[in-house]
């Protein structure tokens, strides 16, 4: 129901204001609509991807802590686990119940205890380690694979986008 | 499809049309007004009828009324000609049509797109159904009875369309926390005055059935009894939203008061559509005929959805015989211990119930996670072992996606079996579930009194390598609770482990601790208002090294920092690192001013309030997000130039092949991604060439910007760790 959604993803908002974890911005694109966010995710320090600031699309369900958002990145992101057109692949943002890939314990999915910052972290973590296993973007994992200086390359390229440099 | 086809016609503008039916009325009107005349100033018994050029049927035509009623009797005469009453239908369309513009001025506002796709949906399904039901089931052959029944259907139809828009707003109302109290007032009524031609149109239904006939009753009643009925429920969820939107905390009823709302309204709506359509379908003896295939199909869909809500409801009442039977509810004791609030709606729990593994959670909260996963939300303990038993068919072992995945997790010792059956790739009414059995020697209800085993102790020396100022007997309770490293851990970092305030050693720690405790917004939110340089909870627990003053905290900054690689460390941080260029001590001590003023200024906006104005915290997030792109951007910028730098000075030591890596990487590079600017590539080729002959300036200023670094880390060390940690 949307009204307990509402005061959830409010607490949430409210939060993340408060308590921002470091190089994460996240906030509803407009107040008329609490069930769509945008966040900013500032790439880890260390990686390919230091530096860049990537702007990412977060949609709720109505239902939401028992279902998960859905998010994607709409800048342009080289990354094996980001599909072509900006969705992420991670575990906890896949429903206990639907498994695409095959072999996630159900310990990995979606909870209602998870929350828009745990999956802004895990984000973090999923852009300083891809994991080629379950790949979303099979090019990307390759290249992550076998040309870990192109895939650097490319991954700079795409910082400086970011940036809008 | 009608309506694909009929979106695609050219449809005049609304003023085109409104301003056609206005001169198709004057011209009605107009006729009549002639016809009328010239038939009183005439006598009708003069031979100059025809040279009047009457048309031949009012030649006998007779006016009802005397002369002083001219306006009935050119009603009367708009009446008999054909045209005028096609013109006079249309004008009440046009009217009808702008008073549904006016309704949606005053109320709705603009209209959103998926609004005006719904309605769009709606009233060609409508029409469709409606020009079926006149033509195919009544049979309806006379003029004036198909002007009624238009005219029946049209204020049904309208009234049917607000409603939809009303469900579709509201819907969209419930998104948002900040709308104003007038929209609300505005919509709401609206459905109390839709309400109340619901009513009138059914007491006329009463007229109707009592004077006319009773299956023409049965028809009216039915499309009425629906109408009121979907506005009624629109109008209850409302209602109830405002109510609770209104509540501080948790309604606990709330969940239980929707839900059958839900199931009664949908329920009784699906009958009486049920019984309308079988009415229609046996009262036009229409059996062989595409009326009959359209009702049947109609019929059918009713039928599965009744049958899919029973299911659905069944499964409700399972999930919460269930709940009942095997969850206990928390006692007052437990609440006390457990200082967290509801992981589900991060909601106080005045009342809870505690499932086996020793969480708790609100009754509703719990009751609508169980009913699409039976693992705890939090440790993902497996609850219910009569999963397995209720499925009546057997799992397709080789079936692709009904394998079994053994995932064993390290740390715990265990086993878990996961089990996947998606049945709605087979039948579409199959069920798709999941089950993961978990092996473990523990009985779930023993869990909580397991003795201290040595597997136990291995995890919680595991666990306390990372947070040494953490007791072990606490580690251990949590390492019961939890049975896994990586859950402790987390719940450590959280800040959901409770730490005897013994370990504890400074005041502002107690504090940090305290802001952490609580995972959730309120409490530690003010915590850090006061204290701008708060940690954000996830980071470490308060480790010895930090609650040495301040100078040193700077140097406990990067083993932060270390331990969490995936988080990036402090801009600061960077920034000192990056002063190539401008290596002057005086300009670096001045720049530092300036930057902590630009570190200070995002400082207070992201630890800063929580607006209770929804433009404010707007505005706010936008500036956020402003200065994050900065900031990010002049560190690019500042890491490029010391990256030039760098590779110059790397160049010195070996110019040739580091250009020549240089250009070859590059080279690769432009075919690759054809993003590169290539002047980078020249400009990095120039510098090393430039760089032989100022090796030594870049050595001196190496030092230079080491020595500063220094200096600024004493000057703002306080500052730094903050922002660091």
């Amino acid at each position: 129901m949307a009204g307990s959604a509402l005061k959830r993803l409010m607490a949430e908002y409210k939060q993340l204001t408060l308590n921002p974890p470091e190089g994460i911005i996240a906030g509803p694109v407009d107040e008329e609509n609490f069930f769509e966010w945008e966040a900013l995710i500032m790439g880890p320090q260390d990686t390919c991807f230091e530096g860049g600031v990537f702007p990412a699309r977060l949609t709720f369900p109505s239902d939401y802590p028992l279902s998960p958002p859905k998010m994607k990145f709409t800048c342009e992101i080289f990354h094996p686990n980001i599909y072509a057109d900006g969705r992420v692949c991670i575990s906890i943002l896949h429903a206990p119940g639907d498994d695409p890939m095959g072999y996630e314990t159900s310990a990995e999915r979606w909870s209602p205890v998870q929350s828009v910052e745990k999956i802004l972290l895990s984000v973090v973590s999923m852009l300083s380690e891809p994991n080629d296993e379950s790949a979303a973007n099979v090019d990307a994992a390759k290249t992550w694979r076998d040309d870990r200086k192109g895939f650097e390359e490319i991954a700079r390229v795409t910082v400086r986008k970011s940036l809008g440099l | 499809m009608p309506a694909i086809l009929l979106e695609r016609l050219p449809l005049p503008s609304l003023h085109t049309y409104i301003s056609f039916s206005v001169l198709f009325l004057a011209l009605a009107t107009f006729y009549a007004h002639q016809t009328v005349t010239a038939k009183l100033s005439f006598d009708p018994n003069t031979q100059l009828e025809e040279e009047l050029g009457l048309p031949p049927e009012l030649t006998n035509l007779t006016l009802p009324y005397g002369e002083d009623e001219h306006f009935y009797n050119m009603l009367y005469i708009m009446r008999i000609e054909t045209w005028c009453i096609w013109t006079l239908v249309n004008s009440c369309y046009c009217v009808l049509i702008l008073l549904g513009k006016l309704i949606q001025n005053i109320v709705f506002g603009e209209l959103r797109v998926s609004e005006q796709q719904h309605l769009k949906d709606k009233f060609w399904n409508f029409v469709f159904y409606k020009f079926i039901f006149i033509f195919g089931v009544m049979n309806v052959q006379s003029m004036d009875e198909v002007v009624l029944w238009i005219a029946w259907f049209s204020g049904l139809g309208f009234l049917h369309l607000l409603t939809q828009l009303s469900k579709d707003r509201f819907e969209y109302l419930s998104f948002s926390p900040a709308t104003p109290r007038s929209a609300h007032i505005k919509l709401l009524s609206l459905l109390v005055t839709i309400l109340i031609l619901c009513t009138v149109i059914l007491s006329g239904c009463v007229w109707v059935g009592m004077n006319v006939s009773l299956t023409i009753f049965a028809f009216l009643a039915a499309e009425s009894v629906l109408l009121l009925l979907r506005c009624l429920y629109v109008m209850v969820r409302y209602v109830i939203q405002l109510y609770d939107m209104s509540l501080e905390g948790v309604w606990e009823g709330r969940a239980i008061f929707v839900y059958y709302t839900e199931l009664v309204f949908e329920l009784i709506d699906l009958a009486v559509n049920f019984g309308h359509h079988l009415h229609m379908l046996l009262y036009g003896n229409i059996f062989l005929s595409m009326a009959s295939l359209v009702i049947c199909m109609q019929l059918r869909f009713l039928f599965y959805e009744f049958q899919r809500r029973l299911k659905r409801h069944k499964n409700y009442l399972r999930v919460v015989k269930d709940m009942e039977s095997k969850f206990p509810m928390a006692t007052q004791e437990n609440l006390e211990q457990n200082a967290d609030d509801c992981a589900i709606c991060w909601e106080r729990m005045e009342s809870a119930r505690k499932l086996p593994c020793g969480h708790l959670f609100h009754n509703s909260c719990l009751r609508s996670w169980l009913e699409q996963d039976t693992s705890c939300p939090t440790c993902r303990t497996t609850l219910s072992e009569t999963n397995e038993r209720e499925d009546p068919r057997p799992r397709q072992p080789g079936a692709p996606n009904g394998g079994e995945v053994i995932a064993p997790q390290p740390n715990q010792g265990t086993t878990n079996h996961f089990f996947h059956f998606d049945g709605s790739r087979y039948v579409s009414w199959l069920p798709s579930f999941s089950v993961e059995v978990t092996h473990t020697n523990l009985l779930p209800g023993q869990q909580a009194h397991a003795t201290q085993t040595s597997q136990l102790d291995n995890m919680a020396r595991e666990v306390q390598v990372v947070f040494p100022n953490i007791p072990q007997s606490v580690i251990m309770e949590d390492l019961r609770i939890t049975r896994s490293i990586d859950l402790t851990i987390d719940n450590i970092l959280e800040g959901r482990v409770t730490v005897p305030p013994v370990s504890l050693t400074s005041g502002g720690h107690q504090r940090n601790d305290s802001s952490g405790g609580t995972s959730n917004s309120s409490s530690s939110s003010e915590g850090a208002t006061s204290q701008p340089l708060s940690l954000p909870p996830p980071t470490l627990p308060p480790a010895p090294s930090s609650a040495i003053p301040s100078s040193q905290l700077f140097s406990a900054a990067p083993l932060e920092s270390q331990s969490q690689p995936q988080l990036p460390s402090s801009h600061q941080d960077l920034q000192f690192g990056e002063l190539p260029s401008k290596s002057v001590t005086q300009q670096a001590a001045a720049r530092s001013s300036e930057f902590s003023q630009s570190a200070g200024l995002p400082l207070t906006m992201t630890g800063g309030r929580f607006s209770k104005s929804a433009t404010e915290r707007m505005s706010m997030l936008d500036q956020r997000k402003k200065a994050m792109i900065e900031q990010a951007r002049r560190n690019f910028e500042l890491k490029q130039e010391r990256q030039l730098s760098t590779e110059s000075a790397s160049a010195v030591v070996n110019p040739r092949i580091s250009s020549e890596d240089n250009g070859a990487s590059l080279g690769r590079l432009e075919t690759q991604t054809e993003e590169i600017p290539s002047n980078i590539a020249q400009e990095s080729s120039v510098r090393g060439r430039d760089a032989a002959d100022s090796e030594d300036r870049v050595r001196r200023r190496a030092l230079l910007l080491e020595a500063t670094q220094r200096r600024l880390e004493g000057a703002s060390g306080r500052n730094s760790s903050g922002l660091s940690s």
